[in-house]
């Protein structure tokens, strides 16, 4: 069994929500969802984790400075200097990136996860240079947009 | 009751020493990777080791069987704190010597019931 594409995205919200309830204690409003390449989130601080198995991909998380300091005083309950955030990003992109790929697992769609990696700037997009599907997911959470953002390419091999 | 936690991730560990404040415990001792907590481990009195399993340098798996070997990490309680959940990395863990597993992201009840799951085995 093989997950619907639309399914994704009920996967990856499930999983984002759940990390903000339970480690951040924010509760997050999933809102647009924009297929393809051509949405470029703003932000200022990107996390990502890539995975590789039955499929392949990356998961981003998108926020601003702002956005990543009041997640993290919410989180840990503490507020960190500019030097201290990447880490926190990091490890919310590796926990998001990890509900999502458990949750998929039931659809034995199984991979392995990178350990995240953290950008820092605005001047700059992702670009793959896979053919699959590009699903990005605005979240509101209290006065501030974060997204995740998924690409993902099934590898035919797996499916086979 | 003192606490080893083992991440290379500080985030991570002030989230796990926060829950664990929040639980009423007082005694900490932080790790950055498996070989710093070797380490810690050697320095004094640990009843109980949180580690994570993706870390630079010595990750939670190596960390565990090292400290199996040791004379003073032989039989304190093991809980690993990561996103391995499929059935396989479990079975590694727990063949590696870890005495349970804690999915993240988890509740603070969660963590709790693990700890004295583990503690009564001690």
């Amino acid at each position: 069994m093989t997950i619907a594409t639309a399914s994704l995205v009920d996967v990856l919200v499930g999983a984002t929500t759940d990390v903000f309830e339970t480690m951040v204690f924010r509760q997050l409003v999933p809102g647009v969802t924009a297929w393809g390449h051509a949405t470029r989130p703003k932000s200022q601080i990107v996390g990502t984790v890539g995975f590789a198995g039955s499929s392949t991909g990356l998961v981003a998380f998108h926020l601003s400075i702002a956005a990543a300091r009041d997640m993290t005083v919410a989180m840990l309950g503490i507020e960190l200097d500019e030097d201290g955030l990447p880490d926190a990003v990091g490890e919310v992109t590796n926990m998001i990136a990890g509900a999502f790929r458990t949750r998929m697992a039931a659809f034995q769609d199984a991979w392995a996860i990178s350990v995240p990696t953290v950008t820092v700037g605005s001047d700059f997009y992702i670009k793959p240079i896979s053919t699959g599907d590009r699903v990005i997911v605005a979240f509101a959470m209290d006065t501030h947009q974060l997204f995740v953002e998924l690409i993902i390419t099934p590898n035919a091999d797996a499916a086979a | 009751m003192r606490f080893l936690i083992v991440d290379d991730s500080s985030t991570m560990r002030r989230i796990i020493i926060n829950t664990l404040t929040k639980l009423g415990y007082e005694s900490f001792l932080e790790a950055g990777n498996g070989r710093e907590g070797l380490d810690r481990l050697g320095a004094g009195q640990v009843d109980l080791v949180i580690t994570d399993w993706n870390m630079p340098e010595m990750n939670g798996i190596d960390f565990v069987r090292n400290l199996r070997s040791t004379p003073q990490g032989k039989s304190v309680p093991v809980l690993m704190v990561t996103t391995n959940a499929a059935n396989a990395d479990v079975a590694e863990a727990l063949k590696a010597g870890v005495n349970n597993y804690v999915v993240k992201p988890f509740t603070a009840e969660t963590l709790k019931e693990k700890i004295n799951a583990v503690a009564s085995h001690a």
